[in-house]
C-alpha cells in the first residue's frame, strides 16, 4: 500500500525554530546566529562584542559545543547572561537546543541574544533555529577558497565577516579570489574585513549590531 | 555529517504515519541539492537506524535529488546553476539568486505492507 505525504523533514525543527522566533519578537529581542570553522575566531570575536557593547546594550549568549564549557566560562566574564551547550557528537545546534538556552535567560531583559553555534560551516546551515539574522565567519588562515567551497553560508548569511587579517602578511590568501568568490554566490551580501585579535575593523560589526538591535526586529525576522 | 540526525527525524515521522500492525517496505525523500546531505551517507543512517525496530527493519530509503532553481532578483530570469558555488544569471550576470528550488528535505510516501486479514 502507497501512502503519500508532504512533510518537510526537519517540521519538528522547524516549528520550534518557529516557536522561538515568535518568543523573541514578543520579547523585542533580535538573534544572531554565528556561524565559523573551529578556530576561526568566534569566541574571541563575541568576547570583544560584548565587551564593547555592555553599556549599550543588554546581551545573552548560547554557546554550543561538543565539549567543555570553556567559551562559556570566557564569555562570562563579560555577560551575565550566558548557557552553554554541550552536543555530544553532535554537529549543530538544533532549534530545541536553543530554546532549553533561551529559557535560562530573563528574554524580556534582552535585546539581543547571540547563538554561537557549534563550529562547523556544513551542518548549522540546515537547521533553523529562529534567528533574525544569520552571520558567517571566516577567517584569513582558513584560505581563500571557502566560499567557493562553502557556498551556503554565503547563500543565507546577513553579513560575512573575514576575521584575523592582522595574519594576511603571513599567510598565502589572494584576497581578490576571496571576494570574486563570494560576489558570484550572492552580489549583495556585505563583508566586513576585521581582527577580533587586534581590534581592526570592529567598529564597523559593532555598528552593524547596533543597526540590528535598533531597527524593528519583526522586520527583520527571518521568514 | 549530520546526515544521522536527519535520519532519526525521518524514522520519528515515519513512525507516527505507519498504520498499526504494518510494516514498512519504502520510505521515498526529496532532498534539494543545496542541502549539505550525502545521499549514501543517507541510506547508511537509514539502515543502521531502522535495523533494531522491527515494523521498520529492512525498509529501503528512496531518494530522489531536486535540482536548484533560482530565480534572479535583477532581471527575474529563472535559471539552475551549474554548481552552488557560482550564482552568476545566464541573462544579466548579477548574482542576485532567490531559490525557487533545490533547499529543503521532504518526505514524499511510504510504502507499506498490511498484516492479511484473518
Amino acid at each position: 500500500m502507497e501512502i503519500n505525504v508532504v512533510e518537510n523533514v526537519l517540521k519538528l525543527n522547524d516549528e520550534i525554530a518557529q516557536l522561538n522566533r515568535s518568543m523573541l519578537r514578543d520579547a523585542g529581542t533580535a538573534c544572531l546566529n554565528l556561524m565559523g570553522s573551529p578556530g576561526s575566531g568566534k569566541t574571541l570575536l563575541l568576547e570583544k562584542t560584548l565587551s564593547a557593547l555592555r553599556d549599550e546594550m543588554r546581551i545573552g549568549v548560547i554557546t554550543g559545543d561538543l565539549t567543555t564549557t570553556r567559551d562559556a566560562t570566557r564569555l562570562a566574564a563579560h555577560c551575565e547572561h550566558v548557557s552553554q551547550i554541550n552536543t555530544g557528537k553532535g554537529c549543530h545546534l538544533d532549534a530545541n537546543q536553543v530554546r532549553q538556552g533561551m529559557a535560562t535567560m530573563p528574554l524580556d531583559e534582552l535585546d539581543l541574544l547571540i547563538i554561537e553555534n557549534v563550529g562547523n560551516l556544513i551542518c548549522p546551515i540546515g537547521f533553523d533555529l529562529g534567528q533574525t539574522v544569520k552571520v558567517g565567519l571566516f577567517s584569513v588562515p582558513e584560505g581563500d577558497d571557502k566560499p567557493a567551497k562553502h557556498p551556503y553560508v554565503v547563500l543565507e548569511a546577513g553579513v560575512l565577516l573575514l576575521n584575523k587579517m592582522d595574519l594576511l602578511p603571513y599567510v598565502p590568501f589572494d584576497m581578490d579570489l576571496f571576494l570574486a568568490d563570494i560576489r558570484a554566490i550572492r552580489e549583495d551580501v556585505p563583508i566586513m574585513k576585521i581582527s577580533a585579535a587586534s581590534g581592526d575593523g570592529l567598529d564597523g560589526w559593532f555598528n552593524w549590531v547596533k543597526r540590528l538591535v535598533g531597527s524593528e526586529v519583526g522586520e527583520l525576522l527571518e521568514t | 555529517m549530520h546526515e544521522m540526525s536527519i535520519a532519526t527525524a525521518l524514522l520519528e515521522q515515519v513512525q507516527a504515519l505507519l498504520p498499526e500492525a504494518a510494516t514498512l517496505t519504502e520510505v521515498r525523500i526529496d532532498i534539494g541539492s543545496l542541502e549539505h546531505l550525502d545521499s549514501e551517507l543517507m541510506r547508511f543512517a537509514w539502515a543502521a537506524l531502522v535495523e533494531s525496530e522491527p515494523a521498520v527493519k529492512g525498509s529501503a530509503l528512496t531518494i530522489t535529488r531536486i535540482a536548484t532553481r533560482i530565480r534572479c532578483k535583477t532581471c527575474g530570469h529563472a535559471y539552475e546553476p551549474e554548481d552552488a558555488y557560482t550564482m552568476l544569471c545566464p541573462q544579466c550576470g548579477a548574482a542576485h539568486p532567490e531559490v525557487l528550488a533545490g533547499s529543503g528535505i521532504v518526505l514524499k510516501g511510504l510504502t507499506v505492507e498490511q498484516p492479511t486479514q484473518a
